[in-house]
Formats: C-alpha cells, structure tokens, sequence
C-alpha cells in the first residue's frame, strides 16, 4: 500500500498504466524472490547472528551474555591480531597487483596471432581447475625443506637447503602458491574482455598514425576496464577469505609472519569460545563493506 | 511483535512473498526478523539460536532439551579417526555387532580428529550431536564446563570393578575433584609422545643408551649432527600439537605457565630464562632441521621417514609407518620415554575418552555401549593395531605391550607418566593458552624475529595473562 | 588486435610462454610423479623423477576406498546446485534488469554484498539452519548452502550479461504478443547462452572444490564430497601423500574436462558481457 501512492500519485491520469507497472512491479518481486529468500536464510540471518555474538561472550553451548565491546578489546591486544592486519593487507595487495600486471600480460600475449591458442587457454586454467586444498597442498610439498621438489633443485643447483618457509620467504612463498592457483580467472576474463574490444577502433587508431602504447592507453584500457574491475572485486573477495593457502603452507608462521584473518578466526574456534571467534570475522568486516562500496560506485559509473 | 510471526511464519511455508509484504524487505531490520521468524518453528525447542539479547537466562540450557526430532531411530557414533585404518576398521565392526545384539541399528561415522573441534561446535550447536563420540580430555573439559556431557560417574565405576580397576593415569584424567564434580569420559587409551631416534647413527658416535636429560639430548643431537643430510633435533616448534612439546620441556626446567590456582601467569621467570637459553642455543647451533617453524603436524614424521632426524618425539604414527613400508629405517630406530630437564622429569600422558552428549536420545543404551567396548578381548586386538597405552589394570598384560616397542613405551607411560598439564592447573584458561601455541611462539620470536629472550618472555607473559584474565 | 608478429617478437613471446607453461606445469607434473610413488619412496628417495612407478595408489583409491562415490556425490552436489542457482539466479537477473520497481538497487546490493560475508563467520548459524530444516547430514542440504555463494555470484554475473543485450528483441517478441517469461526464455536466454555456460561453469567449480562447508555439513562416509574425502586421507600427523595427490589428479579431472569442453563458450560468454556488469 505504502507502493501504491506514488504511483496513484505520479500517473492519475490512465488507470491502465497503473496497473502495468503495479503488475510490472509483482512481476519483478516474485522472479527475484527465491533468490533473496535464499539468501535471507543462508546469509542475512546467520550474518545478523555472527554479528549479535561477537558482541557476547557466547561459548558452544551456552547463551553468553553481552559484554559490549570487550572481545574486540581483547583482540587488539593480542600480537598476533596486529599482524594479521598487516599481513592481510600485504597479502592481498601483493597478490592482487601480480595478477593485474602477469594477468594482463599474459592475456595481451595469447590475444596475438600465436599456434594453438585454444592449448595455451586450456593450459592456463589448469590451476583454477583444482580445488583450492589441493592446489596448496601440492604446494606445500613443493616448499617442504625435507624432500621437497624446490628443495630438490635449489640442491642440484648447488644453493644448498633452502628454507622457503623461512621468515623472509614464508610471505613470498604464500603469495607465489596463492598467485599460482587465483591467476587462470583474471587471465580468461581479461582475454575475453580483449576480444570484445573492436577490432575497427585500433584500425581507426592505426591510421590516424597512433603508436603501440597509444593504441594501448586510449583504446584497449578504456575498452576493458570494466571487466578489469569486476575481476578485481570479485578476486579480491575470494583472496581475502581465503584460508587453505595460509594455513596448509604455513599455519600462520614462523612467528606470525604470515598470520591473516581467517587464520586468525580458526585458532579462535579452536576454543569453543564461538562470541570470540565471531569477532575476529566482524572486525574485518569494515574492510569488506569498503572495498565493496568502492566497487559499486565505480561499477555504477561506469553504467553510465 | 507477536501478532507479526504467525503471518510472516505462513508466509514463509508458502514459500512466497507477496509484493506488498516484499516492499519493506528492503528495510534491513525487517529482515531480520523476517528470517528469525521462518528459522524458528512454531515449537521450537529450548535451543541456543535467538541472538543473546532476548535470550533466556543460560539456566535453560542446563535442563533436558525436548526429544530432537528423529529422522531415523538410528543410534549414531562419532569415533575419532586414526592412523590406523585397521583400527579404525575394528571400532566400526565391534560398535556394529553390539547394535546387533542389542536390536538396534547404528551408524557409526569415523570422523577426522584434526575437525572433530569444528564438527562438534557446529553440532552442539545445532543439537545434531551423536548419541555417544569420541575425544580429547581437553574437549570433555570445555563441554562438560558448559553442561553439554553426561556424567558418567556410574559407567565408569562398574568398568573399574569389571576389569581390577582403573590405572592411577586413566583415573586421574577423569577426576571428578579436578574437573568439575563427576566423571565425564571413560578412558579408552592413553596417547604418549615418545623420542624415536636414530640408533645407529648415534652409536656410531658411541651413544648405545638412550638420553637421560634433555640437555644430554642436546649434546648427543649436536655430535651427530651433519646438515644437510642429518639434523639433530626434529622437533617442532610451530604452531600446531607438536609444538607445544616446548611448553613440557619448559615445565621441566622448572618453568610453569601460571601458578597453583591457575589464575595467573608467571611464564617471567628465571626457570624460562634459562629453558629459552638452551633451547635457542641449540637453534642457533643449526640443530634443528630449517622449517621447524613451520611444520605441521606431519613436519616431524617427514623428517624423520626421509632418514634427516635423529631425534623426534612422536606418539607412534612413525612406528606404524616404518613397520608397513621402511623396515630397515625401524631396525635402526629406538624408542624411549620423554628426558628429564634440571628440574623434573615429566612424561605427559594423553588421555582419550568416550562420552555422552546431554542430546543423546540413548542414553542409557549408550552407557552400555562404553561397557560393551572396554571388553578386554576385544581391547586386546584393538590396542595391537591403535597406538594406545592401556587404561585397566586387566590390559596391563595384554601381549603387545611386551611384544612391540612403542606399546612397551606406551605401558611405561601409562605406569609412570604424569597428568595432562602438570605441574600447572589444567583449566580452560591453560587449554587455551595450548591452543594458542604461545611458547613455541616465543621461541620463534627468538629464533625467527631475533628478538631478545628478555623481551620474548615479556610479551608471552603479557599475551598469557591476557587470556587467564579472561577466565577469572 | 590480431596483428602479425615480428621474427624477434615471435621468438620473445614463445619464450615467455614456456615460461608460463612451466610455472604452470611444474606443479602438476610434481603432483603427478607422487601419486604414482610408494609411500616410501616419497620420503627416502625425494627425486623430481619416477624411478619406480606404481599405480597402487590409484588401485587403493578407487578399490577399498570407493573414491568413485565421492566423485559421484561431488557431481550431485555441484550439478545440482548449479542447475538450482543458474535457473533462480536467471529469473533474479532479469527481475533486477529488465523491470522497474522499488528496492531494487537495495535488492541488488543485498546479493553482492552477501557474497562478501566470510564462511568462518556464518558457519555455526548455518549448521543450526540447515538442522532446523531437517537438512542436516544430506546432500539436499549441502546443495541448498552453496547457494550462499552460488547465487549471489550467478546473479551478479548474470545481471552483468543481461544488460549487455539489447532489449528491442525483447520489446519487439512483446509487442507481437510474448508474455515477460516467454520473452526471457525465448528471447534473452538463447542469446544469452555462452554467458549461461560461463557462469555455469564457474558455480559448478565453486562447489566442486568447496571443503569448509561440506566438512561441516556432512558426516556419513557415503555423502562425503571429493575434497571432504581427500581431507579425511589426513588422519592425525600422517599425510598419505601418494593417495592424496592422486585423488587431487582425479578429483581434477572432472572439472578440467569441463573446462576443455567449455572453453570456448566461456571466453565467449564473458567476452559478450558476463563480467562487465
């Protein structure tokens, strides 16, 4: 009824109309209803639940009783809590920046006149195609300084044991295996965006003489640049949660210096102290909200 | 708010929403109580679920909750999964075979230990417990705190007096003055670290006997030492199990992580001083293999399968493997109980226990159960293939615990070992400190940050106090 | 911008993708070599070669283990929940883009700021809903909590396509008469199929390989999923590497063929739009 007035009051004119867009607008609720009922259950609510007890001291199987901001008190004190937000943000940011810039060259690369290109795609999303526990646990025996493949090489080569896991490379080692397996999707969207880009555009460039870079600067990124922000979102998304990564390689160490956030919440779970764990997820929550508005605005403006 | 839920509740099993009712889904608060509203059935049981706010006080949670709803009349198991798939195997069959016998259909899941945490939250939570499982004294601690276990004080009386009684470990495990007025597991096994070590390498360098000291073990690490092929000290120090090896060497050196009433930490001491002096010395020396840090659970049995440890502590898992596939790597190895630090000399039992959630809707068919299998035949068999120190005074002369020499180790442990902990409290606040692995941490602040001893123990002691403040 | 290539340029260009092939490769041919060594040989003699090849752990995987009804689990739960999120997600995309009514860029916001809640946080509410619902325990039940991630991220992507077709087709099969439904299944979806297959394709790899939630969510050994299996080759501190790794290269199979099948539909999909919202 609330939607009825403006309408009545916007249209008063033709009564058939009215009821176009009143049925336009049923229309419009009914067919995106199973998907947000859908995701009112198995979202919002568990959300506005994970939420309302991070603010508790719930444990598993007990009601726990609000204690304000106390487990995010508690959590900034903790040493490894500041390094997670450190190693997050380097983590994702690192990972993010080489899949642009190898994404974008490798996607500029098999979009050239080159042999079997439908082979070299295929190749290419090899790693996406493994599940992600898996892509690091074979990473992980790559690492190991015990037989491990690298460890094999750096030998034969004559570097002697090297320590991949050590404090200087356990955070680059993470990042390879994470780049590794995250890569293959910015590769496929990127190409795909390429070819969408047309073709009569650079022959236009061609002839009003522009160079190479030119041709790049002004026709093919404005031509993407779209897609390049969807992948970014998206990726950013998944590399941000990502957990196996980390702790299948790592577990967070040595000494902290690979500890991200979802690591962070699993260690919390591991004490059934759920109001707790559901805090350390809350906090990077303000992260989420602002890359995601970021991504919105920019997506909207590009609509335009 | 009442007269809302009974229309938004028909609503949802209509599984549709009119137009009008959807104009103000886009209000968040509606939400929420759209979806609060079609996740509670009309008779919902007395379960934790609505936000805390508005819930009733936790002394609800303590009476018996309504009957869960039975999809099937199955009785359901949840065994701890462990190395050994023969093991494993035999719990399956013998659960099975009573179900049986008793007219009763089971299903008994074997679930990975490494998850058993998780699962186990979740189904607290949800009220899908299993009518009896397996576990950690640690987990029975936590849930039998938050009155999710049911006592079992009588079960483990008639087991005791069936079998010539309980060892003093396995007693002491459950005691009902250290954890909170009742037995809430019954022991089925008791898991022991033991150092494995390379026999043959050591003797070459003539050392036949096994150490007696940690520092003797350090010496002896030292001599054999030859990296990249051979590293003396393979024990973790990162943040899983294994690495909190560190914190009953540190108890040996007199060390304690908090004082008798275990409420407050006193990890700054001279003891830890000196523990951490000796400990990264050794580091320093390049005794211990490099990714230490970072091992997993798996790091030291890789170590030492792939022949570049002589030292490592383990609870048999190597044994196992060693025996099915490197026999010549097990004719050079020895076992041996944990050394003794300048002060004392500790050898941590791990007890594992069955029990019975406060969901179990077989109560008394389960408690039957837990006798069913403490039966000595069968625990007989069992133990030859799971890695187990015996529990009962009637295991003690089960033939494996004369014929293999991990179980032989394991018997020793079970006899002489000390309890989980000791000499600290063992409470919540010392299970979450463990979980936390904060003195294989302030190792690696050490040994990776190259941070000073002195300052090291200043921020565990800090970080430890923080979480024993949180459980006053 | 096809364009031939330089001499130089063709030889620079080959080089780096060898480069690639190898960073690519290496990793998988590794895990190959070690799903077909003996337990033993994977630690006493570490080598990036086979000396004694063996398919045991194969034999073991899909013999005593019955690694086939994971596979076949795997395929229920990803196949179904895709087909599920696809068909809701395609009716959720052409409500958000094609009719005008109020709330709908809140609704639309709603789904893509769903996709961001981390799973670590929603796990336990999830488990109590999925029980409240008597799904717990089942494949029907692990099927509708992909849709947690399925759907949000199906719509999205498929809202991107939609907007890119032009709607006089649309307009057009109306004015002669076509319902609004007959007009997005007639209409929009056929031009819209390889963005369709993209997407498909993507929601089924998501749940594929999706551990945290199956680990949760399903406790008899008989609806265990594929990565739900491979976890459970990790039994305390033993890492079975020659079955795991060679459950990682079946377990790939599946989606890489897809893949293989797809490609083409894929690259074209998102080349028409799908992801450039």
């Amino acid at each position: 009824m609330l939607m009825a007035r403006p309408a009545t009051l916007q249209s008063p004119v033709r009564a058939s109309r009215i009821s176009l867009s009143k049925r336009t607008s049923l229309l419009g609720y009914a067919l995106v209803a199973p998907v947000v009922i859908c995701l009112l259950i198995l979202v919002v609510y568990p959300f506005i639940f994970g939420v309302t007890i991070s603010f508790t001291n719930r444990e598993i199987g007990t009601e726990g009783q609000f204690v304000g901001l106390a487990n995010f008190i508690y959590l900034s004190k903790v040493p490894s809590f500041q390094k997670a937000i450190v190693n997050t943000i380097v983590l994702v940011g690192t990972v993010q920046t080489m899949k642009l810039v190898f994404g974008l060259g490798i996607a500029l690369l098999l979009n050239q006149a080159i042999r079997a290109r439908q082979f070299w795609r295929g190749l290419i999303l090899l790693p996406w195609a493994m599940p992600a526990f898996v892509a690091y646990l074979t990473w992980k025996l790559l690492y190991l300084p015990q037989g491990g493949a690298f460890n094999i090489i750096a030998v034969g080569l004559g570097f002697g044991n090297i320590d991949f896991l050590s404090r200087e490379l356990a955070m680059p080692s993470v990042i390879l295996a994470t780049f590794w397996r995250g890569f293959p999707f910015w590769v496929i969207s990127f190409l795909a965006a390429l070819q969408s880009v047309p073709q009569e555009q650079y022959e236009a460039a061609a002839i009003d003489g522009a160079n190479a870079w030119q041709r790049f600067r002004h026709i093919t990124i404005p031509g993407i640049l779209p897609v390049v922000l969807v992948v970014v979102l998206l990726s950013t998304i998944w590399t941000t949660n990502s957990f196996e990564n980390v702790w299948l390689i790592t577990q967070g160490g040595p000494s902290d210096a690979t500890m991200t956030f979802p690591v962070l919440a699993y260690f919390g779970l591991q004490t059934l102290r759920i109001g707790e764990a559901a805090a350390v997820s809350v906090a990077m929550l303000p992260v989420f909200v602002m890359m995601a508005f970021i991504g919105v605005k920019l997506l909207e403006r590009n609509q335009e | 708010m009442q007269p809302y839920d009974e229309r938004q509740d028909r609503d949802c099993r209509r599984n549709s929403i009119t137009a009008k009712r959807a104009q103000w889904l886009t209000l968040p608060a509606a939400l929420a109580l759209v979806v609060a509203a079609c996740a509670t059935p009309p008779a919902a049981p007395a379960q934790p679920q609505v936000p805390a706010a508005t819930a009733p006080p936790a002394a609800a949670e303590a009476t018996q909750p309504p009957a869960a709803p039975q999809p099937s009349g199955k009785f359901t198991y949840w065994g701890g999964l462990i190395f050994s798939d023969v093991a494993n195997q035999m719990l399956v069959d013998k659960i099975t075979e009573w179900g049986k016998a008793r007219g009763i259909e089971v299903d008994v899941v074997m679930i990975n230990q490494n998850e058993t945490q998780q699962k186990v939250s979740a189904a607290v939570e949800a009220g899908t417990m299993p009518d009896a499982l397996d576990m950690g004294t640690g987990l029975m601690q936590l849930l039998a705190k938050n009155g999710q276990l049911e006592p079992l004080d009588d079960v483990f009386k008639q087991i005791g007096e069936a079998h010539g009684g309980w060892l003093e470990s396995a007693a002491k495990s459950v005691d009902p003055a250290r954890y909170g007025g009742s037995v809430w597991g019954i022991p089925f096994g008791l898991s022991g670290n033991l150092i494995n070590r390379r026999h043959d390498l050591l003797s070459a360098k003539g050392f036949n006997e096994a150490p007696k000291t940690w520092e003797e073990l350090g010496q002896m690490a030292e001599a054999v030492n030859d990296p990249p092929k051979v590293y003396g000290m393979g024990f973790a120090l990162s943040n899983v199990g294994d690495g909190n090896l560190t914190v009953t060497m540190l108890q040996t050196w007199g060390g304690r992580i908090a004082d008798d009433q275990g409420k407050n930490c006193t990890i700054d001491s001279p003891e830890t001083r000196t523990f951490m002096e000796w400990i990264t010395g050794l580091y320093k020396k390049g005794l211990f293999p490099p990714g230490v840090t970072t091992w997993d659970g798996a790091g030291d049995n890789q170590a030492y399968q792939a022949g570049q440890a002589a030292f490592i502590a383990n609870p048999g898992s190597v044994y196992l493997n060693l025996r099915d596939n490197d026999p010549e790597l097990l004719a050079a190895t020895r076992f041996s109980g944990l050394p003794a630090g300048p002060k004392l000399q500790l050898q941590p039992y791990g007890p594992n226990v069955r029990a019975i959630p406060v969901t179990s809707r077989y109560k008394d068919l389960a408690k039957d159960l837990l006798m069913y299998l403490a039966d000595d035949e069968f625990m007989k068999e069992y133990y030859a293939n799971a890695i187990y120190g015996p529990v009962l005074n009637s295991q003690v002369d089960f033939p494996v615990f004369k014929a293999s020499p991990i179980h032989v180790g394991l018997l020793d442990v079970a006899k002489n070992g000390t309890p989980p902990a000791f000499p600290d409290v063992d409470n919540p606040a010392y299970a979450e400190f463990n979980a936390n692995f904060l003195i294989p941490k302030m190792i690696q602040r050490v040994v990776v940050d190259n941070v000073s001893i002195e300052d090291a123990i200043k921020e565990t002691q800090a970080a430890c106090q923080a979480i024993y403040d949180k459980y006053k | 911008m096809l364009h031939k290539l330089s001499p130089s340029q063709k030889v620079l260009a080959y080089a780096c993708l060898v480069l690639l092939a190898i960073l690519i490769l290496f990793p998988i041919y590794y895990m190959l070599t070690v799903s077909l060594k003996t337990n033993r040989d994977i630690y006493r003699v570490p080598s990036l070669l086979l000396p004694n090849p063996t398919l045991m752990n194969y034999v073991e995987l899909l013999g005593r283990r019955g690694f086939a009804v994971n596979m076949r689990n795997s395929l229920i739960v990803a196949g179904s929940a895709t087909v599920i999120s696809v068909f809701i997600s395609c009716l959720a995309a052409y409500s958000l883009v094609r009719l005008r009514y109020r709330g709908r860029t809140w609704i639309g916001r709603l789904i893509l700021f769903s996709y961001l809640t981390p799973a670590s946080l929603l796990f336990i509410p999830l488990a109590v809903i999925i029980n409240r619902l008597q799904m717990g325990n089942t494949l029907h039940g692990l099927i509708f909590t992909y849709l947690t991630f399925a759907a949000p991220l199906s719509t999205w992507l498929l809202m991107g396509f939609f907007r890119n077709v032009p709607v006089d087709l649309e307009e057009q099969a109306m004015v002669d008469g076509a319902t609004r439904l007959q007009a997005l299944f007639r209409i929009l979806l056929p031009v819209a199929a390889p963005g369709l297959v993209a997407v498909s394709v993507f929601t089924f790899t998501g749940a594929w390989n999706e551990l945290l939630l199956a680990l949760i969510f399903t406790t008899s050994p008989e609806i265990r999923t594929v990565p739900v299996a491979l976890q459970y080759l990790i039994t305390g501190d033993v890492f079975r590497w020659g079955l795991i790794m060679a459950g990682a290269v079946v377990a790939a199979v599946p989606v890489m063929t897809l893949y293989y099948l797809s490609q083409r539909f894929v690259v074209q999909g998102l080349a028409a739009g799908a992801v450039k919202t």
